[in-house]
């Protein structure tokens, strides 16, 4: 099929059409792959249903009648609810394989060498979907959104010097229309540089795949073909589940009432996949402190196989493993925690986990 | 040989029960693709209150004889027009084959409800907003409309009959629902 391909008149003018194929049909892959291997592949799944549902809501939304236009949206335009509930359902979806593909690696230590670079895209993807899913949260116009927004766009227009200057570049003035026309734009072009992430990820991640023995690999078609079919069909049936039976999931209720610059609700509340990192920077004091919790805490994670000494063979010990599953209940409870100085502890064991337990315990397993 | 086939058709075989089964894969896939999509699409249609004002609901009883009424319905100011019997006498007996742009009475008014002319309120040479909806209202020489800009006038039945304009006044698609009301789009 590949030489046909080749061959044909659309191989002879455009030679990667045959190189394709020959990815497709090369018996190359090591059979016996894991479900949980198509992670990236279903992450970059949900990310192309959220750029296509994302472009549809941009039609209608308008950023000087936020809250509105996504009434508007949900009661006036053709599936508008429903493609508002693809939007919503497929952040949720996006963010809980994200998490569990880099929970999935930090326990399988599939981050050390050669996989160093493809943990560091996966971090990457991280920070840079946490930055879009605030700003799509923002972009709602909800009460706890503009809240939100409020307090950040606040906070950067208070700093002086060149912070202060990226901040009002940014924010271009506090949580308004004035200020939500243009986080629309950043939210569509950030969302784009995501797409782009995964396409290097995908590429750092196929140069370090392990390779089969000549004469024992399978093709792409059908064999991995049909595990992805899969595991998109369980990824389809619980997302369906959430898209119409908990289409609000994990979004703040406050955030169903219309934003009021009068009224401050009680606490400032975000969507779940922001609530451990919005933990660690609400931990430190001042917009500094929060500032450097973020990128502090991304940093770590981001360092994990170079904080790990374990060397890229070394065993895997039993106690770093348990240590693991204590920072992923760590984690949880950054985010679930209402007391500051729960969370002030959470966050003391986060860095703790990562600085001073993962250097040692490795070390020390290694030997 | 005819049954060998038929044996064959029924998958017996490893290789057809596979085509069998890529087909069914096949067949969901696009399914479930088409279900997803689909809404998509559907929502880059007109939404419902662009599909409302598209197709505009209008009162036309209210309206007296001998006066006009404007509304605005695609970007357009459409004239609605009572007419009189006098008038519509007058339409009746103009021989269209001297008119600038010849056009039968009833190619004019709506079947049914013959003494309403609905229009598009703009001069067709200089693109200008006619006057002669009110009774008291310049009209021009032949009661019906008359342009401020270049002069052109029109019957009432929207036909032009003299000026720089060549062309009768555009008539918008509608219906008339009921006796009180009609339909735009």
């Amino acid at each position: 099929m590949t030489m046909e391909l080749k061959h044909s008149w659309a191989g002879e003018r455009m030679p990667w059409l045959g190189g394709l194929c020959a990815c497709l049909f090369a018996p190359v892959f090591k059979p016996g792959s894991k479900y949980l291997d198509t992670l990236p592949g279903l992450i970059a799944v949900a990310l192309a249903f959220l750029t296509f549902s994302g472009v549809v809501l941009a039609v209608y939304y308008d950023p000087w009648h936020a809250f509105a236009s996504v009434q508007f949206i949900d009661r006036d335009v053709h599936n508008g609810w429903l493609v508002h509930a693809y939007h919503a359902t497929g952040t949720t979806a996006l963010f809980g394989l994200l998490y569990l593909y880099l929970f999935r690696a930090m326990v399988t230590r599939g981050y050390r060498a050669p996989g160093e670079l493809v943990w560091a895209l996966g971090v990457k993807l991280l920070a840079v979907l946490l930055l879009v899913g605030w700003l799509g949260f923002v972009l709602t116009g909800g009460a706890a959104a503009y809240w939100s927004l409020f307090k950040a766009s606040n906070g950067a227009l208070a700093l002086s010097g060149a912070p202060g200057a990226i901040g009002n570049w940014f924010f271009g003035g506090t949580a308004g229309g004035n200020a939500l026309a243009r986080l629309e734009v950043f939210h569509a072009l950030l969302a784009l540089a995501a797409l782009v992430v995964v396409g290097v990820l995908f590429s750092a991640r196929g140069a370090v795949a392990p390779k089969a023995e000549p004469g024992k690999g399978v093709a792409f078609f059908p064999y991995y073909l049909s595990q992805y079919l899969v595991a998109l069909a369980v990824f389809a049936l619980i997302f369906s589940v959430l898209a119409f039976f908990a289409p609000h999931f994990g979004q703040p209720r406050v955030n169903a009432l219309p934003a009021d610059p009068l009224t401050l609700p009680v606490a400032v509340a975000l969507p779940w996949y922001l609530l451990p990192l919005a933990g660690v920077a609400g931990a430190l004091p001042g917009i500094w402190g929060g500032i450097l919790g973020v990128v502090g805490a991304l940093a770590v994670l981001a360092a994990l196989p170079w904080l790990d000494r374990s060397g890229p063979s070394g065993p895997k010990g039993g106690l770093y493993g348990f240590l693991t599953w204590v920072l992923a209940l760590d984690v949880v409870g950054l985010g679930v925690s209402c007391s500051p100085l729960l969370t002030g502890l959470f966050t003391l064991w986060y860095f703790f986990h990562f600085l001073v337990l993962t250097p040692v315990v490795t070390a020390m397993e290694a030997k | 040989m005819a049954e060998t086939t038929a044996t064959e058709a029924l998958g017996h075989g490893t290789e057809s029960r596979r085509g069998f089964l890529t087909m069914l894969t096949g067949a969901a896939s696009a399914v479930a693709a088409g279900a997803i999509v689909w809404p998509l699409i559907d929502a880059l249609n007109p939404d419902a209150q662009s599909e409302a004002s598209a197709r505009m609901i209008v009162d036309a009883a209210d309206i007296a004889e001998n006066t006009a009424k404007t509304v605005q319905w695609a970007g357009l100011p459409i004239y609605i027009r009572k007419l009189t019997a006098k008038q519509i006498a007058d339409a009746q007996a103009v021989m269209t084959s001297t008119l600038p742009d010849p056009a039968e009475f009833t190619e004019r008014v709506p079947a049914g409800y013959q003494n309403y002319v609905v229009v598009v309120g703009l001069n067709t040479g200089t693109p200008c907003a006619l006057e002669g909806n009110d009774p008291a209202d310049p009209r021009g020489d032949y009661d019906g409309w008359l342009c401020p800009c270049d002069g052109s006038m029109y019957d009432p039945l929207g036909r032009v009959r003299s000026g720089p304009a060549k062309t009768n006044l555009a008539i918008p698609r509608f219906k008339f629902i009921n006796a009180a009301q009609l339909q735009f789009g």
